[in-house]
């Protein structure tokens, strides 16, 4: 199905990588496999930025909003005055929402990741399969991936 | 060939600190447990008695118990300066406390948590604190500082936790692979099938960024509002804008003396020398010297301001902290926080680990010592000299307080045998 190709040397591997680029070998066909994070290889395949990044925007900016809607409208639902504030007192909110900013922004950012990564994946828990330390280049056929 | 051996050294290295403990271990297991227990029939005591067991007494009702609360919360702090910000700034001597570090601060807030419960006395109605739609329809408070705690360290544990975890994510991997028997089936399920393809690892790059960037700003805001429990009040002693960094300054001091604390015997322990130098050591004694020198600084403003500042009840209430019955705990504070920590501009005592060792305990023991000064003399000595008063603690504040440094101890203790204590994959990448 696929043709695999392992390396133990980094640098043997990123070279491999990038002859079979140079020999025209379409990008979205090559998978690697390694050890730890190798942002050559990244840059080798042309990938492009992570789209993780867009769910962090998201998920902050609906924090910030919901800490300054859930803050501001529980105190309208009940106006009550506390310590001579005004009822609608920015300054405090301020930091409800900016609590909800980060709460918000990280566990969406987490969220992303997983969806993007496509984790858990079962295939991954059930399967057994290591590859260990090595570095590895599986080449697809033409198939979808 | 030479690297495929390396990399399986440092698999072999780091997993091997998860073998089977040895007796020095199993006593210290014993000895944390022990004072859990102690801990936890103390609160089962208080709960059933009421907090009349406490030592409170009017005007101090704020005493040991948020004493700890702050100092838990602080020492938490370096754990995600290490973490978080010494990633953003590609300090590569992150990569030996990291691990370590980050368990710290997990630990050390769940620890934080159970203080504002212990010290509310009716602990079961502490979800009050928590805003929830209720049959009266009335809401928290969002302008009380209480409910900003609520918040911020909330939110301060949940980043903390997903952080620790992405962190092991690619090492569960790793031991998933090495490990047996029941072991290998919960490394597995923990590593949520992890290959480590292009697609994981590009996601995961821009993934652990962005939570360091998240987490980054909560350095300074959690103790801040910490800080602000106390400065939004009017008491003499507490009511200053200084709080804020200095608290920030005083847990990333206290934290990075509590690393220090867990990493030194637990590089000797595990055999780890190969990686956590006394290089990286001499790093982080730096970062103990720099925020010492910060929170020397605001002990000098906090006087400076009290003695110019024409206000005389801030002057009495720092006259009372120097001078009062508390002297002794004052005098110790500065000598542990302010002098000790001196002797570190000295490159040779900086790269000794066993003075270190000395170093950060005393830095432990000085900052515990600061959260009691700063919250018993404020309170005991406020504006009216007709309801002056003073603090002893009894023997249940006392045994709940060892007993928080029991679980403390214990949780460490579990985690070191039982998850990675340093980043394998990131210890590899550096290779």
């Amino acid at each position: 199905m696929a043709d695999r190709m392992v390396f133990e040397d980094r640098n043997q591997f990123l070279e491999a990588l990038r002859r079979l680029v140079r020999e025209g070998l379409p990008g979205e066909r090559i998978r690697v496999i390694t050890p730890f994070g190798v942002p050559e290889a990244e840059e080798i395949l042309s990938r492009g930025r992570s789209n993780v990044r867009f769910f962090a925007l998201v998920g902050a900016a609906s924090g910030t909003a919901t800490g300054f809607a859930f803050t501001i409208l529980t105190s309208l639902s009940w106006p009550l005055i506390v310590g001579g504030k005004p009822i609608v007192s920015i300054p405090p909110f301020i930091i409800i929402a900016f609590a909800l900013t980060i709460l918000f922004g990280a566990l969406s950012t987490f969220a992303g990741f997983l969806l993007l990564s496509r984790l858990p994946s079962l295939r991954g828990i059930r399967s057994g399969e290591e590859v260990g330390n090595a570095f590895v280049i599986l080449i697809e056929d033409g198939g979808r991936r | 060939m030479e690297n495929a051996e390396k990399y399986a050294k440092v698999d072999r290295d780091i997993l091997a600190a998860m073998e089977k403990p040895g007796r020095l271990y199993l006593a210290g297991l014993a000895v944390a447990a022990a004072l859990t227990v102690i801990g936890g029939i103390l609160w089962a005591y208080q709960i059933r008695s009421g907090l009349g067991v406490a030592g409170y007494t009017h005007p101090v009702n704020w005493a040991i118990y948020i004493t700890n609360f702050v100092f838990w919360v602080g020492i938490a702090h370096s754990g995600t300066l290490i973490s978080a910000v010494l990633f953003l700034f590609r300090a590569r001597y992150r990569t030996s406390f990291n691990r370590a570090a980050e368990a710290m601060t997990v630990f050390a807030l769940m620890v934080a948590g159970m203080f504002p419960l212990i010290h509310l006395g009716r602990s079961w109605v502490f979800y009050y604190l928590i805003p929830y739609p209720t049959q009266r329809q009335l809401w928290v408070n969002f302008r009380s500082p209480l409910i900003w705690d609520v918040f911020a360290v909330g939110t301060y544990f949940t980043v903390s936790v997903v952080f620790f975890y992405v962190g092991m994510l690619p090492d569960f991997a790793v031991a998933r692979r090495l490990k047996e028997g029941i072991r290998k089936k919960i490394y597995t399920v923990l590593s949520l099938g992890w290959k480590g393809t292009d697609r994981e690892w590009r996601h995961y790059g821009m993934l652990y960024l962005f939570l360091a960037a998240f987490a980054t700003p909560l350095v300074a805001s959690v103790h801040s509002v910490v800080s602000w429990d106390f400065a939004m009040s009017i008491v003499p002693g507490w009511h200053t804008t200084l709080f804020a960094p200095y608290f920030v300054a005083g847990a990333i001091f206290s934290g990075t003396a509590m690393v220090i604390t867990l990493v030194i015997p637990l590089r000797k322990a595990m055999h780890l020398h190969e990686y956590i130098t006394d290089d990286h050591f001499e790093s982080i004694a730096k970062i103990l010297l720099f925020t010492s020198l910060i929170v020397s600084y605001a002990y000098i403003v906090e006087f400076g301001m009290a003695s110019y500042g024409e206000n005389i009840f801030e002057m009495e209430a720092f006259r009372y902290r120097a001078l009062g019955e508390f002297r002794y705990l004052t005098w110790a504070m500065i000598f542990c926080n302010s002098l000790v920590p001196l002797t570190l501009f000295a490159k040779r005592l900086r790269r000794n680990t066993a003075y270190l060792l000395v170093v950060s305990l005393l830095v432990n023991v000085g900052m515990w010592l600061e959260r009691f000064v700063i919250i018993v003399t404020s309170l005991a000595h406020d504006f009216d000299p007709y309801v002056w008063g003073t603090y002893r603690p009894t023997y249940v504040e006392v045994g709940i307080s060892l007993g928080s440094f029991g679980l403390f101890f214990m949780l460490y203790l579990l985690f070191v045998k039982n998850l990675p204590v340093l980043s394998i994959t990131e210890i590899k990448e550096h290779l």
